[in-house]
């Protein structure tokens, strides 16, 4: 009986400890969540003291799907992945070029929402560019 | 002749028997239901018989065990400090915060004794549905783009089991021997069993475990039942990147064990 009573106690505690628990997947997990099947239409695009306002005018706009693959309205289709790369999240995109050549562009994601997007594209040199995308 | 010696020997030994246990029970004074239970007795209830006679060793200054079932409604507000959370998520903070307190309500078991015939305690045992409006001290903005929004999305809609030891102060208030006011105050320790959201578990914020400062006061109605009204201030046990303050307010009744079943 001595023993029944241990094993139910470890039944308990193994299902108390072994409840869900932060994984090295579950801030990108939350982030795809957020960025996937919805169309991203861009509001302002700011370099350095440039601003650049598209609001209400729904000019451009990127589709992130669930299935990895990633399209814009300029007709540009690829894949991508995010990716906590140190401490930065980033949006890797493989793209071809009208060439057929592959070409990689990275973002880092400044803040992502349910409605918002920030990201800032990577440049080797110059400034970046900061994106304003709003699905709605 | 043989037969008649056996069957007057059969007759006495049974007769022997019967008279011993007509007096046990004459001396025992047993109600019918003690009666009833002492042939129904099964080895469940000999072990818990035998464990409440070792406690009873045990916990000889505790005195006047009564345990009772509860219920109550528990309105609940969670203050969240994001500061720590450094994944670049928004939430429209408008959306997320409501800071309101919502209901939710809880059920267990108490039980209330005596501590060296002064000391009143009450040990509990509870599950909770934790429903709590979300009070988020920081806002962040992106200008000219995001007004205000938060890093976190805390989980508003849990559950708990809880465990509560409290102290409980007669007050010198009516007729004493009739209706009783108790101030109570002592800790409680929750845990949530629910499944934490991935939004809640970013940057290590998921923490589980809750420890309360409890503090209240009850109305006891001539035994019958009482009415209680608490208050718990709850944060987390062990350090995390989102300090959560949890703040609950329970009004609920227990009624004994005893006169329920």
């Amino acid at each position: 009986m001595k023993n029944l009573y241990i094993l139910l106690l470890a039944v308990i505690s193994f299902t108390i400890v072994s409840c869900n628990k932060e994984t090295a997947t579950t801030q990108t997990d939350v982030m795809n969540s957020m960025l996937t099947n919805k169309n991203w239409y861009l509001d302002y695009s700011i370099t350095g003291t440039s601003t650049k306002s598209y609001v209400g005018q729904s000019t451009y706009f990127v589709t992130y799907l669930k299935d990895g693959t990633t399209k814009d309205s300029d007709g540009l289709t690829g894949t991508y992945t995010v990716e906590v790369v140190g401490n930065q999240s980033q949006i890797h995109v493989q793209l071809k070029t009208a060439g057929g050549n592959p070409l990689e562009v990275v973002y880092n994601i400044i803040s992502v929402g349910e409605t918002k997007l920030v990201l800032s594209k990577v440049v080797t040199t110059g400034t970046a560019t900061q994106l304003y995308f709003t699905n709605k | 002749m043989r037969s008649t010696r056996l069957f007057s020997n059969k007759f006495l030994l049974l007769f022997s028997i019967a008279s011993i246990a007509a007096s046990s029970l004459t001396a025992q004074t047993l109600t019918k239901k003690q009666q009833d239970s002492a042939y129904l007795l099964n080895p469940g209830q000999e072990r818990i018989r035998k464990i409440k006679k070792s406690l009873a060793k045990k916990f000889v200054n505790f005195v006047g065990n009564d345990v009772s079932l509860f219920g109550s409604l528990a309105l609940s507000k969670q203050n969240i400090n994001d500061k720590g959370v450094t994944a670049p998520i928004n939430y429209l903070y408008n959306t997320v915060n409501s800071n309101t307190f919502n209901s939710g309500y809880s059920g267990g078991f108490r039980i209330d004794g005596i501590y060296k015939e002064k000391h009143r305690y009450a040990l509990s045992f509870a599950v909770n549905r934790v429903a709590a409006g979300n009070n988020y001290k920081n806002k962040y903005s992106l200008s000219p783009f995001i007004d205000d929004f938060t890093h976190f999305k805390a989980d508003n809609n849990f559950t708990t089991i809880n465990v509560a030891a409290h102290y409980k102060k007669l007050l010198p208030v009516n007729a004493m021997n009739k209706y009783k006011f108790y101030a109570v105050f002592g800790p409680s320790f929750d845990y949530k069993i629910s499944r934490i959201s991935n939004e809640q578990l970013i940057n290590g914020a998921g923490n589980r475990a809750i420890i309360n400062g409890d503090l209240g006061a009850e109305f006891d109605n001539k035994g019958y039942y009482v009415l209680y009204a608490h208050y718990k201030l709850g944060v987390n046990m062990t350090s995390s990147s989102v300090p959560v303050q949890l703040n609950r307010f329970e009004i609920g009744m227990s009624i004994k064990a005893k006169d329920l079943f």
